[in-house]
């Protein structure tokens, strides 16, 4: 619970950070109101905050994997009895360090909003039907809430940013609009219904592994050798 | 039974008649029946042997009757069981009863007859032997065994369970002599397992009803037993990731038959329905698959199983499922570095350093890795683990000094597993500084003491030709009664036996302070400035009792430039001080003061006796010969001073005192009072010592006074020599007096002037006895020193070994130098 706060703590940072109106470069962070010791962010740092919050949701989705595992396949390595098919399976994402360096900046960060759009109708479906599970902890059923939440802070965030760097000329404005994604995440939003919880949490961890993954490359492409 | 036997004795002895009667020619053999055997108690034959033959055809016919009855028959059957046999088919066969057999052989000549045999058909069961005995080697569970099968013999009836078998089986390897003989029992079939593969092995089986006998062996069947088998199933043990962009597999093989064993790797990728090969089975080493960059893709789940291959057949793994983001494992980091470096107060840290793995690309950011630190010292036993973060160095601040250290680093990425240790660093902490200086220290310490050890060693060793070397010359000469050439020829021995004074023990006090003045003797300038030397610090210090050892020591006799620099110094003598400083010197230092009064009267007695010979330039010559003697003198002044000095310290003191108090008005009321103290004390003092002076002077008569009388001399020679020599002498010495003008007493400008005069007859005659006692202190000793002197001169040959009326001398002195009077008069 108390990492729950922190993210929680760190969700309410971000969004009022982000929430700032665009166009600045730097930031202003202040501890207190009123606090004279404020700092500027540079889009470098919110940038590392977004890859922050990405590794939690991350994190969030892989306890509740295992949480569902344990409860629903109780004899491990159930990865055989997958049926492999994801509602994002049929989007073409990069499966390999090569291939993602090769995709324009620009790509990748549309990549990274399209997976990230795909989920949050799915998502917040999810988390209001798997209450039903009676036999699934309290604890569970808050991550799943959590996630949810997630994931909608994290592409707000990551919409942010975007355009903060595209202001500043770091990637071009070509990116299309979100409308196609968004098509795509409602025509695949029937298919995810079909799927059981753990093959839903399962597909919706390794698509949050991919979009940390993205947004790492992405960093240090964008910002090299910084902690990179 | 009895008819029947009758009845075939009968039949005998007509054959018997028949042959001998009937035929000439030899009639055949007797033949015998040799056995009757029922195969399945239904049936049963009996074979005979034929007899000799005589060469004629014979015919032989088989006769028999059955219990209880006489009819006699003739075999059924010659044909089906063969030759010389009888067959006897279920409708001949009664069981249960006993059958009379007998062969009767016929030919021309006559017949012959066999022995009849009794035979029952239950108790002649033989079975035949088993039929279609059939061998097999199975595998199951990886056991290897052989499985026999056989018929039981046709004839036997065994499933009506009219009869029961039982059965054997033997086997042995083809090379081999021995059989083993398994007994099966009813079955018809036998597994065995002790075999060793790749032999031949024979196998027979025989069987048994109930009761009777063992059938035959049946015909040998052979195996070979095969030399392999399939393999064990391989087991897939884990797959490995080093950077998350390609990975390994490994597999552990099953057992793998003794035979040549193939493992192929597939795998089938999510979403892909088709199975591949593992790629590369070479790169990562035996049994392992290496998936390059090509074939690895993210996101996927790969299921993989192994298949092991080889003559005798195949085994597959069971699945496993692989996901390639979840099995990062990276390389342990390299290029661990320990380093101590001071921080900017000094105190030690170490500096950890090392790089991230070479594969693990953390650069681009594909991989982010965190380290975790542990460190130990090296006979420790617990590690401690140190979290780092993704920093690729760590100061560690918290070290044991002078221990050594071992740290291992590994790494982790954000999903996956730690890596292994990174090899072992060591570094040795260097012990602490302060430490080190301590160590310096204690070396200091015993060089220092070592060095002082071989001082004290060679001082102990060597101590008299040191001492001779180092000290200034016997001031006796300037007696004119001693005799100088046994000073300058003569031994130490001598000239101490001379003054009868081998006695004395030296003490190292005096001989250190004699050093002292050693220096000053050498030359007149030295003199001087040593004891200024020594006066400074005495009056600077405002220890009480390095002034009274000033004014007891020197004061005595080195006042005159004692008092020129005090006098020079503007301080006050508090009062308070100075009474108990009396008393002090006079009761605790008395010995220290007395050494160094000797050497004063050494100084003393040098310019007094060079004056003597006129020469200064015979000073050193003057010393060389008495170099043996002073310490035989210095002791019998030491004990000399012990004495007098009290008085005579207490004297000076108060001169000095009184002197001061001369040049700085204000203090003179003061002063008095604390003189006329003194001066109280002084006489009780000198009463004191005037008596011990006495017991002593009887003790030792002769040593005393030429001693006081040297000091004194001393004490008012130095100035007289000073001043007067200066003039006549050395002129160096005129500075000085220039100094001490400053602070004499007018009463002593009176004393000069008479002292010169003096100088100018050389040296020793001049002083006036009379005037000393009115004169102020400085002028009492001349009086006594030129008694000295005078009786030194009557007395030459004598010397410093005193006679009796030194001793008479001494005492007046002694008074003479006490009496307070004069002091008062002369501070007056």
């Amino acid at each position: 619970m108390r990492a729950a706060r922190k993210g929680y703590a760190w969700l309410c940072a971000l969004l009022w950070l982000l929430g700032k109106p665009p166009g600045a470069v730097f930031v202003a962070i202040c501890a207190r109101q009123g606090d004279s010791s404020c700092r500027f962010l540079s889009v470098s740092d919110l940038f590392d905050r977004v890859i922050q919050h990405s590794d939690r949701l991350h994190s969030l989705s892989t306890a509740l994997y295992l949480d569902l595992e344990k409860n629903f396949l109780p004899n491990g390595n159930e990865l055989g009895k997958w049926t492999g098919k994801c509602h994002t399976s049929r989007m073409l994402t990069p499966n390999g360090k090569e291939y993602v360096q090769k995709i324009p900046r620009e790509e990748l960060t549309q990549l990274i909003l399209r997976l990230l759009q795909a989920w949050k109708e799915p998502l917040s479906h999810f988390d209001q039907n798997i209450g039903h599970h009676q036999e699934l902890s309290s604890d569970s059923l808050s991550k799943a809430k959590q996630i949810s939440n997630m994931v909608h802070e994290l592409k707000t965030g990551m919409e942010k940013v975007t355009e903060k760097m595209q202001s500043m000329g770091i990637i071009s404005n070509s990116l299309n609009g979100m409308g196609s994604s968004e098509a795509a995440g409602l025509s695949i939003s029937n298919e995810a219904n079909v799927m059981s919880d753990y093959e839903f949490i399962h597909c919706f961890r390794r698509d949050s592994n991919k979009v940390q993954s993205y947004l790492k490359i992405l960093k240090c492409r964008i910002w090299p050798g910084n902690s990179c | 039974m009895k008819q029947n036997l009758a009845s075939s004795v009968r039949f005998i002895l007509l054959l018997f008649l028949n042959i001998e009667c009937l035929n000439e020619q030899s009639p055949p053999g007797k033949p015998e029946v040799l056995k009757c055997r029922s195969p399945e108690m239904e049936t049963f034959t009996c074979w005979w042997k034929p007899g000799s033959d005589s060469g004629l055809p014979t015919n032989y016919t088989l006769l028999y009757n059955k219990e209880g009855k006489e009819q006699i028959y003739e075999c059924p059957d010659y044909r089906t069981a063969g030759p010389n046999s009888c067959y006897f088919d279920k409708k001949h066969t009664n069981l249960w009863t006993s059958y009379n057999i007998s062969v009767k052989a016929t030919n021309e000549a006559g017949s012959n007859i066999s022995n009849p045999h009794y035979v029952d058909v239950t108790s002649i069961v033989q079975p035949d032997p088993p039929v279609n005995l059939s061998l097999q080697v199975i595998q199951s569970a990886g056991i290897l065994y052989l499985w026999a099968k056989w018929s039981p013999p046709p004839l036997v009836d065994v499933r009506s369970g009219w009869l029961i078998l039982h059965y054997e089986l033997r086997l042995k390897s083809e090379e081999r002599e021995e059989w083993e003989t398994i007994f099966v029992g009813q079955q018809a079939h036998y597994k065995t397992f002790k075999l060793h593969p790749g032999l031949k092995y024979v196998v027979q089986v025989h069987c048994m009803l109930d009761h009777g006998e063992w059938s035959e062996w049946s015909s040998e069947s052979y195996i070979q037993i095969p030399n392999g088998q399939p393999p064990g199933r391989p087991e897939l043990l884990r797959c490995r990731s080093p950077e998350k962009e390609t990975f390994t597999c490994w597999w552990k093989p099953g057992s793998d038959g003794g035979l040549p064993t193939n493992y192929t790797l597939f795998y089938s990728k999510e979403g892909d329905k088709s199975i591949n090969e593992c790629p590369d089975y070479r790169t990562a080493g035996p049994n392992s698959c290496y998936f390059g960059k090509k074939h690895t893709s993210l996101w996927a789940i790969y299921n993989i199983t192994i298949k092991a291959t080889n003559k005798m057949g195949s085994n597959i793994s069971e699945p496993q499922y692989v996901d390639v983001t979840y099995i990062v494992q990276p390389d342990p980091p390299v290029n661990l570095s320990l380093e101590v470096k001071k921080q900017v107060d000094g105190k030690p840290y170490l500096l950890l350093k090392w790089y991230p793995p070479p594969l693990a690309d953390v650069k681009s950011g594909w991989l982010t890795l965190e380290y975790k630190l542990r460190l130990k010292p090296e006979e420790g036993d617990e590690w401690e683990i140190i979290f780092v973060g993704q920093q690729t160095q760590y100061k560690l601040f918290s070290l044991n000094p002078g221990k050594k250290y071992i740290a291992q680093v590994h790494c982790k990425p954000d999903h996956g597993e730690w890596s292994e240790w990174s090899s072992e660093s060591y570094i040795q902490i260097p012990s602490d500084i302060e430490l080190k200086d301590v160590l310096v220290w204690i070396f200091v310490a015993v060089l220092s003491s070592v060095i002082c050890l071989i001082i004290i060693w060679t001082v102990a060793l060597k101590g008299f030709s040191m001492v001779a070397c180092i000290l200034p010359p016997v001031p006796g000469p300037k007696i004119k009664g001693l005799d100088t050439h046994l000073l300058e020829t003569g031994r130490s021995d001598e000239f101490l036996s001379a003054l009868g004074c081998q006695d004395f023990p030296p003490t190292s006090d005096c001989e250190d302070l004699l050093v002292e003045f050693l220096e000053v003797d050498d030359s007149e300038d030295q003199q001087l400035m040593p004891s200024h030397e020594k006066g400074h610090p005495s009056k600077n210090m405002k220890s009480t009792h390095k002034e009274t050892d000033s004014d007891s020591g020197r004061g005595s006799c080195d006042s005159p430039f004692l008092l020129s620099e005090r006098s020079r110094d503007p301080r006050i003598l508090p009062s308070a001080f100075q009474t108990p400083d009396i008393s002090e010197i006079s009761e605790n230092n008395a010995r220290k003061n007395s050494c160094e009064i000797q050497s004063t009267d050494l100084k003393g007695k040098i310019p007094y006796f060079s004056i003597g010979g006129t020469k200064l330039s015979t000073w050193p010559e003057a010393q060389l010969p008495n170099n043996q003697t002073p310490k035989c003198s210095y002791h019998n002044i030491t004990d000399v001073c012990k004495i007098a000095l009290g008085t005579m310290n207490v004297t000076v003191t108060s001169i000095l005192g009184g002197n001061e108090e001369n040049q700085q008005s204000q203090y003179s009321k003061s002063t008095e009072t604390i003189s006329e103290e003194k001066l109280h004390k002084q006489g009780e003092v000198e009463s004191l010592h005037s008596k011990a002076d006495q017991d002593r002077m009887q003790l030792l008569p002769n040593e005393k006074s030429p001693f006081l009388s040297a000091k004194l001399m001393d004490y008012v020679e130095i100035h007289k020599v000073n001043q007067d020599g200066a003039l006549a002498v050395l002129p160096k010495q005129k500075e000085n007096n220039g100094k001490t003008e400053n602070c004499t007493v007018p009463g002593t400008s009176k004393e000069y002037a008479k002292v010169s005069r003096v100088v100018d007859n050389s040296i020793l005659v001049i002083i006036p006895v009379s005037r000393v006692q009115t004169t102020p202190m400085f002028q009492e000793p001349p009086k006594e020193s030129v008694q000295n002197l005078q009786q030194s001169q009557t007395e030459k040959s004598m010397s410093y070994c005193f006679t009796t009326p030194s001793e008479r001398k001494i005492d007046t002195g002694g008074l003479d130098y006490l009496d307070p009077t004069s002091f008062m008069c002369s501070f007056n």
